[in-house]
């Protein structure tokens, strides 16, 4: 299991907002985003980086507070820098998170696939 | 008896000295026996212990577990459509370094698998095997739908690139043949689909889900598809580090002793989804 070091979240939001400051956690603990850029409003894009500096797994997105709408996400770009690796990049499709959902974004480092 | 014994375990100096304990037996100096003082016993009602306290505590409220859920993930386009005209075949070292899987443009064994633990077991039933185990550093093989999967033995040392290129020139040889991959008593042997549904279940039942119950883990037959078979592990067993040691082990040999036949075991259990799998509750603020 790698050690992940950084990450960078690019979230478009579909016809839905989200939550105006989104949070994460890293194995449960929960952690604010270092920064955040844009917004979660429809259409709209927002760019979270965030530092865990640990080994996860599992690394979610928290769903909206209780009784907040679902967030319509369309679409989400990951990009995970690890120790001893070069980044790697996940794009994720369509997937509403509501009030009873976290979303898991960690993805493991692709097995590299070769030509034989 | 000494008289420094006494001094040490003068028993009735003892109670004499503690308050509220009642004596008896115990002399005063004109050798009368002195009666024992009732001592009231302690009471709420007694100043010196206070007052109940009365206040009612409410039961502190759990944060409400939260589904984990995944996005789907999107492949990339190059990546998908990469496939050649000629028979193309892509090699992916798995993460314990010991299997490779080969992925080809074409069926290797299109509705079946069949699964050969070692030389012995290819040499009448798939030409294609006998074939891949003449490879030096071979231990066994898969053969599923559109990819074959090689094991190596546990002595080898040679480079999954060296290794993986001798092999698909194998595959790749062979498929040009047009030849069946297995042969047909082969094929005649393989049991229906309910047969083979059956006689899990009972292995499930009566062995498997009895024995992992002690860590509160559950296995399902989600399906049977030929002769190739996909479960689910739940409870305690979705998302625990020792699941795959649990399926490699255990589960993998009890379902080949009840039925040899069956090719590729398939756990196709999501797990780090579901409602939180790896910790028993999230910790305060995550509600």
């Amino acid at each position: 299991m790698p050690k992940l070091d950084s990450f960078t979240l690019e979230i478009k939001t579909g016809a839905k907002a989200g939550p105006e400051i989104p949070s994460f956690a890293i194995n449960g603990f929960p952690l604010e985003f270092d920064s955040t850029e844009g917004s979660t409003q429809p259409g709209e894009t927002i760019v979270l980086t965030g530092s865990p500096n640990s080994y996860p797994h599992s690394l979610v997105l928290i769903g909206p507070q209780n009784g907040q709408p679902a967030w319509d996400i369309e679409s989400i770009t990951a990009t995970y820098d690890c120790s001893l690796m070069e980044a790697y990049t996940i794009r994720m499709g369509t997937i509403i998170l509501d009030d009873e959902s976290n979303l898991n974004f960690w993805n493991e480092p692709p097995l590299p696939i070769f030509d034989v | 008896m000494p008289t420094w014994f006494k001094k040490v375990f003068n028993d009735d100096v003892a109670k004499a000295t503690s308050p509220g304990v009642p004596t008896s037996n115990a002399s005063d100096a004109d050798g009368e026996v002195e009666k024992p003082v009732p001592v009231a016993p302690p009471t709420v009602d007694n100043p010196a212990l206070g007052q109940p306290d009365t206040t009612e505590f409410e039961e502190p409220v759990k944060p409400k577990l939260r589904k984990i859920i995944h996005a789907p993930i999107i492949m990339d386009e190059e990546e998908q459509s990469s496939w050649s005209e000629n028979i193309a075949i892509k090699a992916r070292v798995e993460a314990d370094r010991m299997t490779c899987v080969f992925m080809v443009d074409r069926p290797v064994l299109e509705g079946l698998s069949a699964w050969f633990p070692q030389p012995s077991y290819a040499e009448e039933s798939s030409p294609l095997g006998k074939q891949l185990f003449a490879i030096e550093g071979i231990g066994n093989v898969l053969l599923h739908g559109m990819t074959v999967t090689i094991g190596m033995t546990d002595l080898c040392d040679r480079p999954w690139q060296e290794l993986s290129v001798e092999t698909g020139q194998v595959i790749r040889a062979y498929l040009k043949t047009g030849e069946d991959t297995i042969t047909q008593s082969f094929r005649d042997n393989i049991p229906p689909e309910g047969e083979i549904h059956l006689k899990l279940q009972a292995c499930v039942d009566m062995e498997i889900n009895p024995g992992i119950a002690a860590h509160s883990g559950v296995v399902t037959l989600e399906r049977i598809a030929g002769n190739s078979v996909y479960l689910v592990m739940g409870g305690g067993c979705q998302g625990c580090a020792a699941s795959e040691i649990t399926l490699r082990q255990g589960i993998h040999n009890t379902f080949r002793n009840a039925v040899p036949q069956i090719g590729g075991i398939f756990d196709v259990t999501d797990h780090s989804a579901g409602s939180n799998p790896f910790y028993s509750e999230l910790p305060a603020g995550m509600d």
